[in-house]
């Protein structure tokens, strides 16, 4: 018994090891960029890797400022916010539809968005900014949604039709013998009984569309968005990291907050679609 | 969570508005640059107030997606009415979606790489860029040299070498070839003194092969100062922007071949060292074309003028605006670009460095050799200039291979 005791400890300290550089290489990065947010440039071209001497805030007013983040960070939440939004009621509706109501060639459907999303983004880089100038929607935030609407939209369905697909059918029946129209089943049932995979949904769009940075760019030449501010911070051959350090711990800040209120919902939301669809 | 959803979708087509203008826009990856808003600022003003009814909008792309982005803009039709342009291959890559400004280019220098062959002028140059040779004057004299007397002759920097490799407290040279940055610097730093102008041109043409002695000399002498010992270790993983240059300010290395205008230059050399600190030469070389070293020189960036833009007058007028001596003035002042514009007042740069960089423009200096070959002998010759420093090639090999990729490229074209 004490022998299974302590190789089970062995096994652990064994484990440990690799977990803890794995750890260490997650946390190192976030470390690296504050620090360095807080030196200046000169600080930091002297002593790249040391802990900050003299801390100063310099940057982060800068980074604020000089990228018009106060305007870049509006554009971000109305995108964001109005796509994740578009998102949630697109894809629940196709969700119910799939995993609920049986019409013809319902599951090529289905196979057909599957295969949507393997086709990558760069792929379709070219017609889709033709589509967008044709359809006037060049340099407007309706058009940023709709861009991440269409993109991100495979996995949305798939997720949903994947959820809906395990919840009791009887819930429906019961609903339509009690005389509910189809869409009062999706609002009245659907959508409460669906709403972890829709919080999940949400905080994973939430987490591509704020952290977009080609198709912003794109769609959005005039006005930007905070990723595109940040990355406009790198200059040509040189980049001033602490003020890029100082942008990126802005930017990321945000998503930060949002992942520590909803933590709980991340890490069980990770299993949603998972299970049998 | 209905109510948000409804609350989402109302906040976003609320906030969604359409942001078409009539404005004159310009792409360009620098006017958020702090050392330069100024001058961006200067020609907006000036501008908008000569015409009152016309807006300036400048959009500064991220550099690493600005080409990219650029192309598919202009492919589809929908590119800006004035867009800044790298001088040589990036320029004469959008020449086709460019009007004709050769009208406006009396005063300026550096046109060459904005050119077609008809002597077509494409884009306005605002600076001009090249290489000199910058050395640490504090780390001179720890190591016995007289920091008031650099090197002026290829024996002289062999000797300083030797006296700096003596003193043991930093190399020679800071070195970054990790993208092959280097091996283009030290191409045109030693083809502009070591090639007469009639090689330069035959070169540039494509007549002079790499394997001609003339040429081969260059990529020997360079193998030279590898095997005296004038770099640190590791210089293929060590990049030129800005590891190598962030090693010189930081006094882990002697000297630095470094640019003229915008970035890794005399002024953020004498803002980090101190400009009494900063002292600069041009390369010498074995075998010299001339009596003294030639600078190379070439035209830096440069706005052109989309010829399928809405405002092609305007937009041309502006351009001429944003090349013109006032703004540049200020561009000169507060950024340390060396001007393009031949009128512009530069009698106020206090510099050491700089006055002398000026004093080697004249006559105007010799071309950047590099910027001169195809595209395609450019990308082999960084890669060659990697294995010549690692000694995986012999210089006579890296040239044969080099003859290959220039017959190769000039058949194509």
């Amino acid at each position: 018994m004490a022998t299974a005791g302590k190789k089970e400890k062995r096994v652990l300290w064994i484990i440990s090891i690799p977990m803890a550089i794995l750890a260490l290489s997650c946390v190192y990065p976030v470390y690296f960029a504050l620090n360095n947010a807080l030196k200046d440039n000169r600080g930091y071209i002297l002593d790249r890797f040391g802990l900050v001497q003299n801390p100063t805030f310099d940057n982060f007013v800068q980074a604020w400022t000089r990228s018009n983040l106060d305007t870049y960070f509006l554009n971000s939440v109305v995108t964001t916010v109005g796509a994740v939004a578009l998102l949630l009621v697109v894809s629940s509706l196709a969700g119910f539809a799939l995993a609920v109501l049986r019409f013809p060639m319902r599951r090529l459907i289905f196979i057909v968005i599957l295969a949507s999303l393997m086709i990558p983004v760069q792929v379709v880089l070219v017609p889709f900014y033709q589509t967008i100038i044709g359809l006037g929607l060049l340099n407007t935030r309706t058009g940023l949604i709709i861009s991440y609407t269409a993109f991100f939209l495979p996995f949305s369905v798939y997720l949903m039709t994947s959820f809906y697909a395990g919840l009791p059918r009887e819930l429906v029946e019961a609903a339509r013998i009690d005389g509910a129209k189809l869409i009062q089943v999706w609002w009245y049932v659907m959508v409460p009984m669906g709403r972890p995979a829709l919080i999940t949904l949400g905080i994973l769009n939430t987490l591509y569309c704020w952290n977009d940075v080609l198709i912003s760019l794109l769609v959005l030449q005039d006005q930007r968005t905070l990723m595109v501010g940040i990355a406009a911070l790198r200059g040509e051959y040189t980049t001033n990291v602490p003020l890029l350090s100082a942008g990126i711990v802005l930017a990321a800040a945000p998503i930060v907050i949002l992942y520590i209120i909803f933590q709980r919902q991340i890490v069980s939301g990770i299993a949603v679609g998972a299970v049998k669809g | 969570m209905k109510k948000a959803l409804l609350a989402g979708v109302g906040l976003s087509l609320l906030a969604a508005s359409p942001a078409l203008s009539q404005t004159i826009t310009v792409w360009d990856w620098k006017s958020g640059d702090p050392v330069a808003m100024s001058y961006f600022d200067q020609a907006k003003a000036e501008f908008e107030e000569a015409n009152p009814d016309v807006t300036i909008n400048y959009v500064m792309q991220p550099n690493d997606q600005y080409y990219t982005i650029l192309g598919t803009a202009l492919a589809s039709g929908a590119g800006p009415d004035v867009f800044l342009l790298n001088g040589g291959a990036q320029a004469r890559a959008r020449f086709e979606a460019l009007t004709d400004l050769t009208d406006l280019s009396g005063d300026l220098v550096g046109l060459e790489e904005f050119q077609d062959e008809d002597g077509t002028v494409y884009a306005l140059p605002i600076s001009i860029q090249g290489f000199v040779v910058y050395y640490n004057k504090a780390l001179y004299e720890q190591a016995g040299l007289d920091p008031e007397t650099p090197p002026q002759t290829w024996d002289d920097l062999v000797a300083a070498c030797e006296v700096v490799a003596e003193a043991g407290s930093a190399p020679c040279f800071t070195l970054g070839n990790r993208e092959g940055f280097a091996g283009e610097f030290i191409l045109s730093s030693l083809a502009a003194s070591m090639l007469t102008e009639e090689q330069q041109q035959a070169f540039a043409d494509g007549e002079l092969a790499w394997s001609s002695p003339e040429v081969t000399a260059i990529l020997e002498t360079w193998v030279s100062t590898q095997d005296m010992g004038w770099y640190r270790e590791g210089a293929n993983s060590t990049s030129k922007f800005m590891d190598e240059y962030e090693q010189f300010m930081r006094g882990d290395a002697v000297h630095t071949i470094g640019l003229m205008s915008d970035i890794a230059h005399w002024k953020q050399f004498d803002d980090f060292l101190g400009a009494e600190n900063v002292g600069v030469f041009r390369h010498p070389a074995p075998d010299m074309a001339f009596d003294e070293p030639r600078m190379p020189v070439s035209g830096g960036i440069g706005y052109g003028v989309n010829k399928d833009g809405d405002n092609v007058e305007l937009a041309t007028a502006f351009v001429e605006h944003l090349a013109s001596a006032g703004p540049i003035q200020t561009f000169v002042n507060d950024a340390g670009v060396v001007p393009a514009n031949t009128t512009v007042d530069t009698s106020g740069l206090s510099s050491p460095s700089v006055i002398s960089i000026l004093d080697w423009l004249e006559p105007y200096g010799v071309t950047t050799a590099h910027a001169n070959v195809t595209a395609a002998e450019l990308t082999e010759w960084q890669r060659q200039s990697q294995l010549l420093l690692n000694g995986d090639v012999t210089p006579a090999e890296a040239a044969a291979r080099l003859d290959e990729v220039q017959a190769e490229a000039r058949s194509d074209d």
